[in-house]
């Protein structure tokens, strides 16, 4: 008897305790890792401040790992966050399934945040059917980071905006020929690098529904890149035990490598000395025009959401000319707002400044799209990947190796 | 009535106790495996309604790449460790199989890699085959010495030959293994590699550090084996699989080996039997049931090989370590599209199917059903 | 009698030849015991050794590591103790000074020059550090005072100067942290110095120490330091170590005793229990064991993300996944301890519950006053097989639990952290000290109760 009477009470303070809540809750979103630590000084700074009168509480969810399996999986549950992350890689994936809220509504009545403030190549990725679906908070593109200790024992000129890649090849045989353990290129197996190459040829990644890995412009692009490893001019970074191009700079021996801004905190912590220096990606030999990615992630608003109002209001404050100087100043993410180019943070004379400038420069010049691939995503970019590896570690010809891809894209990804 | 009331709880009590056990089964496997089933005939995105599309999520999967590329990894990988670890076992049991002192250490030292997460053991494997990592290192340093090894080895084997003629030129029992001749060859051979290489006949050998990349690559293993070589990452992960399990099915050979009778080695010996043919014909077939169950569970486990691919991650092209387990993931979660949760289901349906068939298989051959003489 | 005593004789030599050969069996089997002990644990020692290096993946891999050295132990703790501390834990003291000594190779020819010496800012790029420009930086006040050859000599042809360098903190701060770096010309080679340099940089160019006054403890363990500095939870402030330690603990303990009382109950009843489709229930059981966590997780993790068909509700959760309860109710039994305590039961003889029938004890009262009791080395066993099995699960946690970080358990907190410092290339200093202290609370676990382990895995082979 005893026992049964101990239950009852256990489960009448369970249901006590679930329904005693209040207070309107705003949850966000976003990714974990060094991300978390700038989402939380934001909304320490911009947010709460600002929204504390209306009796607002904030909870802020990083998620570690795996953030797209998290963000789908919860609005599929009706369990997602208020606000969160959308990279532009999927972002249009989940905007078609109608979970996200379209703002151009709330942009109308906004007196703080208009679409023209937001720099207009990042907005592509987050439009559908003329409506936008997310306020990009921050973006990267490729440069040319260079090592300027090389360049100067081998006694050559540094890379600038005015090299094509011919022209650059020359500066590196140059750069190779004083050392045998110099690398004039970090060559990353990826289409998120050789890509540029291909868009500055004037490739564009889909006609209509189809892709045509073997149009001129795409294995030509796929041939220089691929060729500087078999002229001895660049290795890939796992040749000499390395994840990525960052890596394989930090070492010191290699010239240069194409990456985005996410490189310098990389550099800060593991190569702190190294005397880098950044300019614009290489022209086409062919076209003399520049290629680029635009890597952005933008925030979204939950159309479940209780409290959209609300949300958009945190979504203002988040993206506020005030908090994206802050993060701009941590030299850490370039942020979105066009109006930043002026900063004062890019005239500083530090390489990370400079490097950043370069960056963001980057994302306006000649043939710059969007980091994403229709519904395909990731797969769309394995194939080109695999063959890029192969290519460069010698197993297969550049005909072969387009030739097997473009058989995978048609049957496997976009059948 | 308080003694029907007895009668009707003492009847059943039974069922009470079991129902809690049912209840879970029933959620968390009855109502799970027929969930797959029903999702692998459609087409779910975890948004939309699911829409019944037939067998295309099957067609689709054996067209897709991937699949292909994770089934046959996942069959090669558990055919060959399978067999290693079974074979490293059973020798490994009976050369610990001594009653000596401090015996028990070495046993619950051996045992550390299987009580260790796979997490830990793949980060340490993962930095062990570095391009720069430690068994490059020791390729290398094999290399170099391989000269003074073979000249070792050579010695060894001729003075050991010796010395057991010698025994049986005098008509004595001796085993061709004998450890005290052993111990006496070993240290002879070390003497004379010793002399030749401080006299100059011999030299270590200068080559080239070795820098196999054993994770990053595309490259498939051994080279003669055609079509039917394995990536070589994969290869990395069996060497780490086949060391990890080792062990654990090891302690299930031990425990066999005691139960083995005495009186069958002793009956062997008076018809004369050497130390290995009483391995082959007292050991091995004695240890038939342990056997049995080692290699089910060993292809059960191996087949569900998912952790270190997922660890492994980026630092191998996904398509040379992908298992069908992990299709299975990452088609369910993918990184940059939606849940295709008609492909994973179908796909894990698949898994399913082979585990049963080729546990089926395996069964047929060693010809032991444990399982059913219930 | 001759031939007697040669008997006897031969007898005594036989008796001596035995012990000889038993010794040098003994030995042998020692031998090859140790060599297999290499094999097993060889891989962990030398990660434990690596761990403490500043590059762990430095050509040719060796154990002779700068952290290892006492001539750079004695370097730190002497700088250390310099710079105004204990000597174990440093710190750099205002108005103290600091005196260390460097010595370079010239080759033939090169001219010999003073090494330029200056303490840089070093901004984090990672980690709470990253964001907080506020901070004061030792290079804003400490002084490079001088920088003096002592010695000079020629050896094979190059030539070798040592240089003195005294670093002082002329301003009323502490600091916790004082970085420095050497930079010489191309080609000029660093041969040694009081402490050995973290990183040498740019082609040679330039020697650089994190933190010079770190004190002897920071400078052995500087990658144990960065996993429990750099990683805690930014909402509660603890340690992401430790939570994920005692979270691993908490789920292990937490399944075994539900696993525990579930099985003994299912097994019990199968084992005595007739009852129609027994037969089929328990084929059924066996092929669960047969089908992998991969399958049925699709379902599984549906299951729990709408609270198990909207239960979880009652209690005010909307949703089990991230939550502990969803991750111990999903795996709070399984088929396959069911079936060990199935065939334990179905071992004992049925007298002892026809005793206590006549005795008028009651179902209940038999299964938990006797068979239970009689139960305990299936019960111990099971013990340890779960506890290991949810201890080292991997894939049901990495489906359940997302986020927050600290709610993971120790499996998917290390592939976390995996991520987080293989992101940009493999920083395996941290990663492997990661692991290190991960593994150590099972293998202590395991030392004390290796018995039970051992035992527990026999008894499956033997049961199962």
């Amino acid at each position: 008897m005893k026992t049964r009477l101990l239950w009852g009470i256990m489960f009448l303070v369970l249901i006590i305790s679930s329904v005693s809540q209040a207070a309107t809750e705003i949850r966000i979103a976003g990714f974990g890792g060094n991300d978390q630590n700038i989402v939380e000084e934001l909304i320490a700074r911009f947010v709460e401040t600002e929204l504390a009168a209306q009796g607002v509480k904030i909870i802020y969810e990083p998620i570690a790992d795996d953030y797209p399996r998290y963000i789908l999986n919860a609005l599929s549950a009706g369990t997602a966050a208020d606000l969160f992350y959308m990279d532009i890689f999927w972002a249009k994936n989940v905007i078609k399934t109608g979970a996200v809220e379209p703002l151009d509504s709330y942009l109308q009545d906004s007196a703080v945040l208009s679409k023209d403030d937001i720099v207009t190549s990042l907005l592509e990725g987050f439009t559908v059917d003329g409506s936008l679906y997310g306020i990009p908070k921050d973006f990267n593109s490729l440069a040319l980071f260079y090592n300027k200790d090389l360049f100067d024992i081998a006694g050559v000129e540094y890379p600038n905006s005015e090299d094509t890649w011919e022209s650059l090849e020359q500066k590196l045989e140059k750069v190779v020929a004083i050392d045998q353990n110099f690398i004039g290129m970090a060559l990353q197996p990826d289409f998120a690098r050789m890509g540029a190459l291909a868009y500055a040829n004037g490739w564009e990644p889909f006609v209509g529904n189809e892709t045509n890995l073997l149009a001129p412009e795409f294995k030509e692009a796929f041939a220089v890149y691929t060729d500087l490893k078999a002229k001895g001019l660049g290795l890939m970074p796992a040749d000499i035990g390395q994840g990525w191009g960052g890596g394989a700079f930090a070492t010191g021996n290699t010239a240069t490598c194409l990456e985005g801004a996410w490189i310098i905190g990389f550099l800060r912590d593991q190569a702190p000395n190294l005397n880098y220096d950044a300019t614009l990606l290489p022209k086409s030999t062919a076209t003399g025009e520049r290629g680029n990615f635009i890597f952005t992630v933008a925030w979204g608003i939950n159309a479940d959401s209780q409290n959209k109002e609300l949300t958009f209001k945190v979504l203002e404050a988040l993206t506020s000319p005030a908090a994206q100087q802050w993060v701009l100043e941590r030299g850490l993410a370039i942020p979105s707002r066009k109006s930043l180019v002026d900063n004062p943070y890019f005239e500083n004379e530090t390489k990370e400044a400079q490097a950043n400038k370069i960056v963001f420069i980057g994302a306006a010049t000649g043939q710059v799209k969007p980091f994403s691939f229709k519904e395909y995503g990731g797969k769309w970019i394995d194939p080109i990947n695999a063959a890029l590896a192969e290519v460069m570690s010698g197993q297969s010809t550049v005909e072969q190796a387009l030739a097997t891809a473009q058989k995978r894209l048609d049957e496997d990804v976009m059948k | 009535m308080e003694n029907k009331w007895r009668f009707l709880k003492e009847k059943s009590a039974p069922y009470l106790l079991l129902t809690p056990f049912v209840i879970w089964f029933l959620i968390f496997f009855g109502y799970a495996f027929i969930r797959v089933l029903f999702f692998s005939f459609t087409d779910y995105d975890l948004f939309a309604t699911p829409r019944f599309v037939g067998l295309s999520n099957f067609q689709g999967l054996f067209r897709e790449f991937l699949f292909a590329r994770a089934l046959k990894n996942s069959l090669t990988y558990a055919i060959i460790v399978t067999t290693f670890q079974t074979i490293g076992a059973l020798i490994l049991a009976v050369v610990l199989n001594y009653k000596i002192r401090g015996i028990k250490f070495f046993r619950a030292a051996y045992y550390m890699p299987s009580v260790t997460s796979s997490v830990v053991i793949t980060l340490i494997f993962i930095w062990l085959f570095q391009r720069k990592g430690v068994i490059n290192y020791l390729l290398t340093l094999f290399a170099q010495y391989r000269l003074l090894i073979w000249v070792f080895l050579i010695f060894f084997l001729i003075s050991q030959t010796l010395l057991v003629l010698k025994e049986k030129w005098r008509q004595r029992p001796v085993s061709i293994f004998e450890p005290s001749y052993v111990v006496l060859s070993l240290l002879l051979a070390v003497v004379i590699t010793f002399l030749l290489k401080t006299g100059g006949f011999i030299s270590i050998l200068t080559v080239q550090p070795l820098e196999t990349i054993w994770l990053n690559t595309r490259e498939t293993t051994p080279n003669w084996a055609g079509s039917l070589a394995f990536p070589r990452p994969l290869a990395a992960i069996m060497f780490l699989n086949i060391w990890t399990t080792i062990p654990t099915f090891m302690l299930l050979y031990l425990a066999g080996l005691q139960d083995i009778p005495l009186s069958l080695y002793q009956a062997a010996e008076v018809d004369g039997a050497s130390t290995v043919q009483k391995f082959w014909y007292v050991t091995v077939p004695q240890l038939r049931h342990i056997t049995f169950l080692v290699v089910t569970m060993g292809l059960i486990s191996t087949l569900q090989m998912f952790d270190q691919v997922a660890i492994i991650g980026g630092q191998a092209p996904q398509e040379s370590i992908i298992t069908l387990a992990y299709y299975v993931y990452v088609t369910m979660f993918p990184r940059s599209a939606i849940a295709e949760v008609g492909m994973a289901s179908a796909a894990a349906l698949v898994l399913a199917v082979l585990t049963l068939i080729i546990v089926v298989i395996q069964q047929r051959v060693t010809g032991e059903r444990r399982y059913k003489s219930e | 009698m001759s031939e007697l005593s040669s008997n006897q004789q031969s007898q005594v030599e036989l008796q001596f030849r035995i012990r000889r050969k038993r010794w040098l069996n003994v030995g042998a089997v020692y031998l090859i015991l140790i060599l297999i002990s290499f094999l097993f644990m060889g891989p962990f020692l030398f990660g434990a050794i690596s761990s403490l290096k500043d590059n762990p993946t430095e050509w040719p891999p060796t154990i002779q590591t700068a952290q290892l050295s006492p001539r750079n132990w004695l370097g730190a703790f002497n700088l250390a103790r310099q710079a105004g501390s204990g000597g174990l834990f440093g710190q750099f003291k205002a108005g103290k000074m600091v005196q260390l000594k460097v010595t370079y190779r010239f080759p033939a020819g090169h001219e010999v020059v003073l090494p330029e010496v200056s303490i840089p800012v070093r901004v984090a790029g990672s980690g709470q550090a990253a964001l907080d420009l506020t901070q004061k930086y030792a290079a804003d006040y400490l002084e490079v005072s001088a920088v003096e050859e002592i010695k000079r000599w020629t050896e094979g042809g190059a030539i070798y100067a040592e240089y003195q360098i005294m670093i002082s903190n002329p301003s009323h701060f502490n600091f916790d942290i004082v970085p420095l770096n050497l930079k010489v010309p191309y080609q000029v080679e660093f041969v040694q110095g009081t402490l050995t340099p973290n990183n040498i940089e740019r082609l040679g160019m330039v020697q650089s120490w994190k933190n010079i006054s770190s004190g002897l403890i920071p400078y052995i363990f500087h990658n144990y330091d960065r996993v429990f500095n750099e990683n805690y939870s930014r909402s509660t402030g603890r340690s992401l170590f430790l939570s994920w330690v005692l979270n691993s603990f908490f789920i292990s303990i937490m399944r075994v005793i539900t696993t525990l009382i579930l099985a003994a109950m299912a097994g019990y009843v199968l084992a005595r229990l007739k009852f129609v489709g027994q037969k089929l229930f328990f084929v059924l059981i066996l092929f669960s064991m047969m089908i992998p966590a991969q399958v049925t997780f699709i379902s599984n993790y549906l299951v729990l993300r709408d609270g198990v068909f909207g239960l979880s509700k009652m209690f005010g959760v909307n949703s089990l996944l991230n939550t502990f309860s969803g991750l111990i109710i999903q795996g709070m039994v399984s088929g396959s301890a069911v079936f060990i305590m199935k065939q334990f039961f179905a071992g004992l003889p049925r007298s002892l519950e026809e005793s206590a029938c006549i005795d008028g004890a009651s179902t209940y009262q038999t299964f938990f006053k006797i068979m239970l009791p009689l139960a305990k080395p299936a019960l111990g066993a099971l013990t340890i097989l779960t506890f290991q099995g949810t201890w080292n699960d991997f894939f049901m946690p990495l489906v359940i639990i997302t986020s927050p970080m600290d709610k993971f358990p120790l499996t998917v907190g290390l592939l976390s952290f995996r991520i987080m410092y293989g992101a940009a290339g493999m920083a395996w200093g941290p990663i492997l000290a990661g692991a290190i202290i991960s593994a150590l609370p099972i293998i202590i676990l395991f030392v004390v109760f290796q018995k039970y382990f051992v035992e527990g895995i026999s008894f499956t082979g033997l049961k199962g």
